[in-house]
């Protein structure tokens, strides 16, 4: 959790240090999406890394009882490593501030193995395969009626995911869902003010909650996203 | 048919004497140039001799060979079927056609518990009968609880019995030397590990995931080609194949601890009837009891544990593109 805390802080720090940029842009009227169009997006996601579990190999142990205490073969500890990938998504404008959007990324991470424990191995760390990862989500992004400067307006984003990660030798697939949640700001390098066809850059950072999945443990796993895409409504 | 019958040398289960490991290994004949499993062909049916033994009586190992016998029937994986025949003043080792468990008193064989002796056509490598016996001269318990300092006769059953269908034994285990030149068990992850658990305990009455994997790839239940998975690869020394490299594979996910040795000059292992899956890959040298219990010539074990550098999918109806785990000498 304190690894996962600094990373948190790390993007937070990157979404305020693009807002504050954008703060010091020109004083003209209030940027703004026009209702009823199309928006697309393009650009990367950082991931950051999460535990995916610890677990034990153990031999039977030579001592009475049905049941006695087992011993200790080695540990391994893994965790899906953070990666960036790429990311297009398409959005509706429902009103000016009220945008259901979906996109896919694709990434691939690498899951390290940590090796510790073995009576006859120093510990080590295993360079681990390198997952194909799919993500699939739907979102709600809604911008605040508030703005930095005239041509940044942050936003809020809420949306749900379908997540698959095919293993190295792609015969195996393992699935789960991606509930987020996040803020972000949208900067128009041009229009800004219900202009149709306007165009700029977009960040955002968000916590996600991971459900299934590869996992050792089946445990639920947190970790932050820090985007930046470029926008095009259309 | 010609019928070609060839006798296997027996195969032991001793008590803490120095003997060796391997992983599931199964038993196999050559058969038109290549090795082929050895096998029932038809249900296991066995007779018990009527000799006692000091500290049991036949019934007492009927009871025990019918308790170990239900357990390998219980696999639900594997299809194997036992049927008892009767009592019999018959004794084990005779070349009768007859299966035949019994006690014997075998005192020069002062730390074997237990062997298991075959008989196969080595036209196809069936089993056309098999004998074991229990050493009389150890004390034997029968309690469902164990004895102390007496040895249970389910579990050695229960390791004959998976010779007898065609077994062999299992390297999964960790031993120590002592101080009369014998091995103590510290651990073991097989019922077929080959060298019995301290007198007192019970703990191997219960088939291991590895003793299941065996089972189930020597006599695999209808799905099983279709619902499990294996693992492919080599072990290497300097870019060479080695021959003899114990290579456990270990689900993290579901703890299970399944092994093999890589069995040619190539240094190429396969480890099947996995529940499909990433494992964790680790080499390791036989030097937890006597190389030549397992192999009849040389192997390298001048070399450390190592690792695969990544997890390996065994896949559903299917086997794993090979790895290569090298290994650097100590």
């Amino acid at each position: 959790m304190k690894r996962l805390g600094a990373e948190v802080l790390k993007c937070v720090s990157a979404v305020v240090l693009v807002c504050v940029s954008a703060a010091v842009a020109q004083g003209q009227p209030a940027p703004d999406l026009r209702a009823h169009r199309l928006l697309l997006d393009g650009g990367v996601v950082w991931s950051g890394s999460y535990a995916i579990g610890d677990s034990t190999a153990q031999l039977r142990g030579n001592a009475a009882g049905p049941s006695p205490p087992p011993f200790t073969l080695f540990s391994s500890s893994s965790e899906v490593g953070s990666v960036t990938s790429v990311v297009a998504r398409v959005g509706f404008t429902l009103t000016p501030r009220l945008v259901l959007e979906g996109g896919a990324a694709f990434g691939t991470p690498r899951v390290p193995v940590a090796m510790s424990r073995d009576p006859e191995a120093s510990p080590q760390q295993l360079a681990g395969e390198q997952l194909k990862q799919y993500l699939f989500d739907a979102a709600v992004v809604w911008h605040l009626p508030m703005r930095w400067g005239v041509r940044v307006r942050p936003f809020v984003i809420g949306g749900v995911g379908y997540l698959r990660q095919l293993h190295e030798e792609r015969t195996l697939a393992e699935t789960g869902q991606v509930y987020y949640g996040g803020l972000g700001v949208r900067h128009w390098r041009r229009g800004g003010s219900g202009v149709a066809r306007a165009f700029g850059l977009r960040g955002d950072v968000r916590a996600n909650v991971r459900l299934g999945g590869i996992d050792f443990d089946d445990k639920n796993r947190v970790f932050p996203t820090l985007s930046v895409h470029l926008f095009v409504s259309l | 048919m010609r019928q070609v019958i060839g006798r296997f040398v027996a195969i032991l289960l001793v008590a803490g004497a120095s003997s060796s490991v391997d992983a599931y290994l199964k038993l196999g004949t050559p058969v038109d140039g290549r090795v082929v499993d050895v096998t029932w062909r038809a249900p296991v049916r066995y007779f018990v001799s009527d000799a006692d033994a000091g500290s049991a009586s036949a019934n007492d190992l009927l009871g025990a060979v019918s308790r170990a016998s239900a357990t390998w029937q219980a696999v639900p994986s594997a299809t194997v079927r036992f049927e008892f025949q009767g009592i019999t003043a018959s004794v084990p080792g005779m070349v009768d056609g007859r299966t035949t468990l019994g006690f014997q008193d075998r005192p020069e064989l002062d730390r074997v518990l237990g062997a298991t002796s075959f008989l196969i056509d080595t036209t196809d490598g069936a089993i056309v009968e098999a004998d074991v016996f229990f050493n009389s001269r150890f004390a034997w318990s029968v309690s469902a609880a164990g004895t102390p300092g007496r040895v249970d006769l389910e579990s050695v059953a229960l390791h004959e019995l998976g010779h007898l269908l065609g077994l062999s034994h299992s390297a999964l285990g960790e031993t120590e030397l002592t101080g009369t030149g014998g091995r103590r068990v510290i651990a073991s992850g097989s019922v077929m590990f080959p060298i019995a658990m301290a007198a007192g305990t019970i703990a191997d009455r219960v088939l291991q995931t590895d003793d299941i994997a065996g089972i189930s790839d020597l006599y695999p239940a209808a799905d099983q080609l279709t619902t499990t998975g294996g693992i492919a690869g080599r072990v290497t020394k300097n870019g060479q194949g080695l021959l003899g490299a114990h290579v456990v594979a270990f689900n993290p996910e579901t703890g299970a601890v399944v092994a093999n040795f890589a069995l040619n000059a190539n240094g190429e292992f396969a480890i099947a009837r996995l529940e499909p899956g990433p494992y964790i890959l680790r080499a390791e040298p036989l030097d937890d009891a006597e190389v030549d219990s397992f192999f009849s010539s040389a192997i390298d074990v001048d070399f450390r544990v190592a690792y695969a550098s990544r997890m390996v999918v065994a896949p559903r109806g299917g086997a794993s593109a090979p790895i290569e785990i090298k290994v650097i000498a100590k």
